[in-house]
């Protein structure tokens, strides 16, 4: 394989590894939410209310089966990067997962000043891990 | 106790996170079929670090279930920074006064981030 292409695949490991875990992250909580929807209108879960379970098991079978996804492309990540690069970059999930959070209509979060503030530092703070010292 | 298991839960992690790169390095490079593969995601490193990312989050989710989301933040924050100094310490690896910058604005980052 040239070094171009290895290079790109290197880097679109680390992306994925990034974008499937916030995605596992709103999965999971999208499920637990169902969950806890359900448990507070006190549905009884009988047979019959197998259907009522449906969105909880879905989204946290996407969520968990992102998460998973994440971990494995995660494994490939570390083959080629070192630990103190790749690692400082896995927290631009804790971005997507706030801009997730906050966007999607089914969690419905709020943000605040402080926390979009913290999501600007740690842009700033990937900027300089990736930008700075050309990896490795 | 609370603070303690917070700890212990975040040293799991970082843990878990220089034995997946220590199975990635010693294992998983250079293979290429699946027998491969499954071969090195069975090794002691990374069956470890397995255990030690399980046993973390479960420890992680019990503490925070049961205190002060926003006293737990600080922690997470370390997490980061354990790992960049642990792939330093243990690892070998070189890093620069600019990557140290930029963990410490993501550090603080990431508080801010999941305060509420």
């Amino acid at each position: 394989m040239s070094t171009e292409v290895n290079r790109w695949l290197g880097r679109s490991l680390l992306a994925a590894s990034i974008v499937l875990s916030a995605f596992g992250q709103l999965g999971m909580k999208a499920g637990m939410q169902e969950l806890h929807t359900l448990a507070t209108h006190g549905v009884v879960l009988t047979a019959a209310a197998w259907s009522e379970l449906a969105p909880t098991i879905e989204w946290t079978a996407a969520g968990l089966a992102a998460y998973g996804l994440s971990l494995v492309c995660w494994l490939a990540v570390l083959v080629r990067y070192p630990l103190s690069y790749a690692y400082p970059l896995l927290s631009l999930a804790y971005v997507l997962v706030y801009i997730g959070a906050t966007h999607w209509e089914r969690l419905a979060e709020t943000g605040s000043a402080l926390r979009t503030a913290g999501t600007l530092l740690i842009l700033a703070g990937v900027a300089l891990v990736t930008v700075a010292d050309r990896r490795r | 106790m609370n603070n303690a298991l917070l700890l212990l839960a975040v040293l799991l992690l970082a843990s878990s996170q220089i034995l997946q790169k220590v199975g990635a390095a010693r294992r998983l490079q250079g293979t290429h079929t699946p027998r491969e593969w499954l071969r090195a995601l069975l090794s002691p490193e990374l069956v470890g670090a397995v255990v030690a990312i399980l046993v973390g989050t479960a420890l992680w989710l019990t503490v925070l279930y049961r205190m002060d989301v926003s006293r737990a933040f600080p922690f997470l924050s370390l997490g980061t920074v354990a790992v960049v100094a642990a792939s330093r310490l243990w690892l070998g690896e070189h890093v620069s006064a600019r990557r140290w910058a930029g963990v410490a604005l993501i550090a603080v980052g990431i508080a801010l981030v999941a305060s509420t």
